[in-house]
């Protein structure tokens, strides 16, 4: 596995592929999804796919793969060892969802959630199964919310397709257990060489699990706190655990789309009653005592000065 | 997120982003710094702040950009104030003209330097050192000159024909930098599709003055507005567009342009479509004494007392 391609530039979405093996555009395959890295505070996470032919399921089930939970990381490397040996007849794919892709997802003005984020890119990853010619039949996915609207979604999008939605797919189907083990492996390699592109001298590497309830993650979170800039973006800035840091050791930083409360957010932004518009104004503009700057510099928002 | 974000109130800083034409800051001609002064806005009679170059000999105006929500990097350092000064040149005939409008009640010719005076703003005698300020004089006044003084009296007539001068420089300014000047365009990142051959020679005029304006008393502003012999617009109905409220009619409505009407062969004039039952029965209610709702939409009459 080559993360190369990522660690060149870890601030976006990037997506890792293994060779397309013959067998799979010829015979009819079965293709699981699973993710690794859903929780954590720190680091990307990962979706990873892998697909063989049907009639291989069996070979799979004898390489042992289980769900990646369940596994050391050794014994992860090992069986990912094993599924790259078994290249001629299984494929996988990966789709590194940098912490920063998250954070500006989810942070931005239309929210972007972390459901949506990762039902597209398991959408994304099928899509590129089809595109590269593998002949998919059966499709297996371990749960994002409730199963049968996602399986409903994933019906419809690829007609022909049978789709199986099941929570803990990852421990019921071997070739969601071996997506798993892609997804976790890569998680692992990345979260371990992270390149950090700020300028923060020897960074810590004791960060813990990444989960936000880690004590060791959260020292680490309080360490680098910068108090303008926040976190590196190692961090996924939209966990609750972030933002509470960042809230109350952090400077107060306003955006234009903070919720404000109403009447004075309305006064502030120079809103008016809403009733000021059904009636003409009595008095008007003229009788105004203050100055009515010219449209020309409203409009560019220019002020005079009376002092500095 | 959770948490209500207090805004603290923006603490004085010392240092400013401010853009600012060359010759503003140049200090090699008279070895002293440009300074910023307090003077009289014309437009305003309140304090503004002007900046005055190097010998005094240049007057520019400051003008801030100001926006909620905005920050500036400055090198390394973060600097909350995210205002934008502009410090550009003006012409200080416009802060010594209500001086001399003031003056015009002793009728007489007097030397500049007695008139350009202010308690309140005792610099405004620097703006006589202004290299166009004595030059230009003779646009807004009368000029006698006894010996070596000269003595000055404040000109409408004059006064007028330079102001309409200086709108109609702004006119061709604005038509240079396709400036939206209709009264329909509200915004400056409005973007026409069409050019703007449908902007009427008065809409520019309308603009420039208003923009002229910005610079001379309420008084000067409507007087110019009448040398231009631009109709003023009294009630702030006029510049609102009209009013939403359709003419009734009992007439159907119809389409000005519709080809297809008379073409097709089975045309008849249908009857007026019947109402349904629940619409029947709504009109034979008892409307006596009810209000139409448009009449929660117009101006107040005041109630008729008892």
């Amino acid at each position: 596995m080559d993360l190369g391609p990522f660690e060149s530039d870890n601030s976006v979405s990037c997506r890792l592929a293994s060779q397309i093996p013959d067998v799979c555009r010829t015979e009819d395959c079965c293709l699981g999804i699973d993710e690794a890295g859903r929780g954590p505070v720190l680091g990307p996470m990962v979706y990873g796919i892998c697909f063989c032919p049907v009639s291989k399921k069996d070979e799979l089930k004898d390489l042992k793969v289980a769900d990646s939970k369940t596994l050391t990381e050794a014994e992860r490397e090992n069986l990912f060892e094993k599924l790259d040996e078994a290249r001629s007849y299984v494929g996988w794919a990966l789709q590194i969802l940098s912490p920063n892709t998250i954070s500006t997802s989810m942070l931005q003005r239309t929210k972007y959630n972390l459901n949506s984020l990762s039902h597209d890119t398991a959408i994304g990853l099928v899509q590129y199964a089809l595109d590269s010619g593998v002949q998919v039949k059966e499709v297996f996915v371990d749960t994002v919310g409730p199963a049968d609207k996602y399986e409903d979604k994933l019906s419809k999008l690829f007609p022909g397709i049978e789709v199986t939605v099941r929570p803990k797919a990852d421990s019921l189907f071997p070739i969601v257990s071996a997506a798993s083990i892609c997804a976790k492996v890569a998680r692992d390699r990345v979260v371990k060489g992270w390149n950090f592109a700020e300028d923060l001298g020897e960074v810590d590497p004791d960060y813990g699990s990444g989960y936000p309830n880690d004590p060791k993650t959260k020292a680490w979170l309080l360490k680098y706190l910068d108090p303008v800039f926040g976190y590196p973006q190692f961090v996924r800035f939209s966990w609750s655990t972030a933002q509470t840091l960042m809230d109350s050791k952090g400077v107060t930083v306003h955006w234009d789309d903070d919720d404000e409360d109403g009447e004075k957010a309305a006064q502030r932004q120079n809103n008016k009653s809403m009733l000021s518009f059904l009636s003409v104004s009595a008095g008007g503009n003229s009788q105004n005592p203050t100055h009515q700057a010219h449209r020309f510099f409203s409009d560019r928002r220019l002020k005079s000065l009376d002092t500095l | 997120m959770a948490t209500k974000k207090k805004r603290t109130p923006n603490v004085q800083n010392d240092s400013w982003v401010v853009i600012a034409a060359d010759s503003a800051i140049d200090t090699q001609k008279h070895n002293s710094d440009p300074a910023f002064v307090r003077l009289r806005n014309p437009a305003t009679g309140a304090a503004s702040l002007y900046m005055l170059s190097s010998g005094d000999t240049q007057l520019f105006e400051v003008k801030t950009f100001e926006e909620d929500f905005h920050s500036w990097f400055v090198g390394q350092t973060v600097q909350r104030d995210g205002r934008l000064l502009f410090i550009t040149p003006m012409d200080p005939l416009y802060l010594i003209l209500p001086y001399l409008v003031k003056s015009v009640k002793e009728g007489k010719f007097q030397p500049v330097h007695q008139v350009v005076m202010d308690e309140e703003f005792p610099a405004c005698s620097r703006l006589l050192s202004c290299t166009r300020s004595l030059a230009s004089l003779h646009q807004i006044a009368e000029e006698k000159e006894v010996g070596t003084l000269k003595f000055h009296r404040y000109s409408q007539e004059k006064t007028m024909n330079w102001l309409k001068k200086k709108v109609e420089r702004t006119v061709i300014a604005l038509k240079k930098r396709n400036i939206s000047v209709g009264e329909g365009v509200k915004s400056t990142t409005y973007v026409r599709v069409k050019s703007e051959t449908d902007c009427r020679e008065e809409d520019y005029l309308r603009y420039a003055h208003g923009l002229i304006s910005e610079y001379i008393s309420e008084d000067l502003s409507k007087a110019l507005l009448k040398h231009l012999e631009l109709p003023e617009l009294t009630s702030p109905k006029e510049t609102e567009p009209p009013s939403k409220k359709r003419k009734l009619s009992d007439k159907p409505v119809e389409a000005g342009e519709d080809y297809t009407k008379f073409n097709s062969a089975d045309f008849v004039r249908k009857p007026p479509k019947k109402m349904t039952a629940a619409q029947k029965s709504l009109a034979k209610v008892d409307k006596s004494g009810m209000k139409p709702m448009s009449s929660f939409f117009s101006p107040k009459v005041k109630a008729e007392k008892n």
